[in-house]
């Protein structure tokens, strides 16, 4: 069986209420037990120099809060990489963009998804979760377990 | 008929902002105004908290420059507890303060310009990106993602933690260095260095071929702010304040950071969440001036170390006399400073003390203001608390260095706008020059978080009924 190198990104900010789940979800998944290989970062915002640790991973897992659907809900997407996800706000990057890095300057294309939940509230100063985002940590980390456990 | 154009979102910037320039009837720009189109209140809500929350809460009013606001907040708690810190520690925090400067000028200079400086102003915005400099020169976007990685990884290894670190803390630093780390950081500075003087030489050859932007953006006088050590040489943690005017002559001098509101006043426009900080002896808005990796060349008898001393000697020679005014050349110093950093965070590593274990000065609150004031990578930070009896604060000012620069960034978008920009004639190359004067300052607006998805740049030219008569798109 293979083993894989899989990379764990969890990005958000930790004073704007729910859009802390991603550090949140991947400080929790590093407490715990991780199978060999497993690297788990946590982070307010994506940036550049994160290239230099997806080149030591065949599979990247990002983690995040998102707007839309209903409070709570958990979603897995596979993403790709993505030149045109540019943000204009360029001190930050989207992951598919971040991707995009890796695979242009290094052509390292690794398996990546987003793990997602969707929060309620994301104003400045708050620095817990509303129930529903608190709710969506578990089943979301339970996500993130079967994505590692596949191979 | 008068007409306005609308810059929205300002592109490879941090935060959001807007640009408006004001048409007269013949096309002529009669006015232009940067707007800072984000409020979040962080003096406000942070009343109420025990001040020993300062760090920390500040540190979350920005996901790229953490560090120097964890830094400016500590310097302002040592105050309120009226202790002066271990050397050892201050040589720490020095060594982290120099560490975020190198990633966040990598940042700005890799990333944020290069694809202007490489590719050209005029090159199709589509693939005038990242992206396009990756393509033309993969190895200067690699360059620029290892020395960012370099700044970032000194910062983990000093902290813990790369963002928001919490090893810095009122009093100094809550641990010694050991032997393994200053090994660990020692080991990347050679390849740091190189990658800097590399591309501070690449860059060099690039200049000359700038000779209309250098002359049209941000040329116009103002004054210079920084702070400087005792002897007057190059300072990014502590010392003391100097203003140079216009034509270099020192109007203020070994200025104590406690007494910054002699010096600055803040104004309010209408037009923008973002204060308007003047120079008070010469009131508003006379008293324009500007911060930043230029003021604090401009300022400086020396840096203080064998290669930046070089380049700020070749610095000097880019203008035949006086401060060097044009705006475009913060890119130039930037890079300087790079080189100052990495040799600086080397001298101060092999300092026989840095090990030592005395790093933390402990007390209860001593005083009921504080102030601290430190060099961030965009200019002159300054923390200002008040706090009560039971040590909650009760009124907080914070003066950032985007904010310092606010009128110049406002005069310079004007200048550039007069120079480029015809308004019958609407073309992209035009206003991306009105975006990259103000991207020189590398302006941090403050993002705090993020979005998943695409915002494509969308200029609008209307008429003063509203109605849209010109429209470009990017993105």
């Amino acid at each position: 069986m293979i083993q894989h190198k899989t990379l764990i990104i969890g990005y958000g900010s930790p004073i704007r209420g729910d859009d802390a789940i991603g550090p949140l979800a991947a400080d929790a998944l590093a407490a715990g037990p991780l199978p060999a290989g497993v690297n788990v970062i946590s982070r307010h915002i994506l940036t550049a120099e994160l290239v230099e640790d997806i080149l030591g991973a065949d599979r990247v897992i990002f983690l995040d809060a998102t707007v839309d659907g209903e409070p709570g809900e958990v979603r897995v997407r596979s993403l790709a990489p993505d030149a045109s996800a540019m943000s204009t706000m360029a001190h930050f990057l989207d992951p598919r963009e971040l991707l995009a890095w890796s695979q242009t300057l290094y052509q390292h294309e690794p398996e990546a998804y987003l793990v997602s939940a969707a929060g309620a509230f994301f104003e400045y100063s708050n620095y817990t979760l509303t129930p529903a985002a608190a709710a969506a940590l578990e089943p979301m980390i339970e996500r993130v377990r079967e994505l590692i456990a596949t191979n | 008929m008068s007409r306005t154009i609308t810059i929205e979102p300002v592109t490879r910037i941090e935060g959001h902002a807007r640009i408006t320039l004001q048409l007269g009837d013949q096309g002529e720009v009669e006015d232009a105004r940067f707007h800072l189109t984000q409020f979040r209140g962080f003096e406000k809500f942070c009343e109420g908290r025990p001040y020993r929350e300062m760090p920390a809460l500040t540190a979350r009013t920005c996901g790229i420059c953490p560090v120097s606001h964890v830094l400016a907040s500590n310097k302002a708690c040592d105050h309120l507890l009226s202790v002066t810190i271990p050397p050892t520690a201050e040589k720490l925090r020095r060594i982290m303060n120099l560490a975020q400067i190198t990633q966040s000028h990598a940042l700005s200079f890799f990333h944020l310009s290069s694809p202007d400086l490489l590719l050209g102003w005029d090159s199709d915005p589509a693939t005038r990106n990242i992206f396009g400099v990756m393509r033309q020169d993969p190895a200067l976007a690699k360059d620029g993602i290892r020395l960012r990685q370099i700044g970032q990884m000194i910062i983990e290894i000093l902290a813990g933690k790369k963002i928001h670190p919490t090893w810095v803390v009122p009093g100094g630093v809550a641990e010694a260095l050991t032997q393994e780390k200053r090994e660990a950081i020692l080991k990347l500075l050679p390849e740091g260095l190189e990658i800097a003087k590399r591309t501070y030489g690449f860059f060099k050859t690039l200049v000359p071929k700038f000779k209309d932007e250098t002359s049209h953006f941000g040329t116009r006088p103002t004054m210079f702010m920084s702070l400087v050590t005792p002897k007057g040489n190059l300072e990014h943690y502590d010392g003391f304040l100097r203003i140079k005017d216009a034509q270099g002559r020192i109007v203020e001098d070994m200025v104590p950071t406690v007494d910054y509101q002699r010096l600055v006043g803040e104004a309010v426009e209408d037009f923008s969440y973002m204060k308007f900080p003047y120079y008070k002896p010469m009131g508003y808005p006379k008293g324009v001036y500007r911060v930043g990796p230029l003021a604090r060349l401009n300022n400086a008898e020396a840096c203080g170390t064998p290669y930046a001393d070089v380049a700020l000697a070749e610095f000097h020679m880019l203008q035949e006399y006086g401060p060097i005014t044009s705006s475009f050349h913060y890119h130039y110093a930037r890079l300087v400073e790079i080189i100052f950093a990495i040799e600086m965070m080397e001298r101060l590593l092999k300092d026989p003390d840095i090990l030592d274990h005395r790093v933390r000065a402990r007390a209860r609150s001593n005083r009921d203001e504080g102030i601290g004031v430190s060099e961030a990578p965009r200019g002159t930070l300054m923390h200002h608390y008040r706090i009560d009896d039971d040590g909650l604060i009760t009124w907080v000012n914070l003066i950032i260095a985007t904010g310092h620069n606010n009128l110049a960034m406002n005069q310079a978008i004007r200048q550039v706008a007069d120079a480029y920009v015809d308004g019958n004639h609407l073309q992209e190359g035009m206003l991306n020059r009105v975006e990259a004067v103000i991207r020189c300052y590398d302006p941090c607006l403050s993002c705090a978080s993020h979005a998943f998805g695409q915002m494509p740049l969308l200029i609008e030219l209307k008429d003063a009924a509203g109605q849209v008569v010109d429209r470009l798109t990017r993105g």
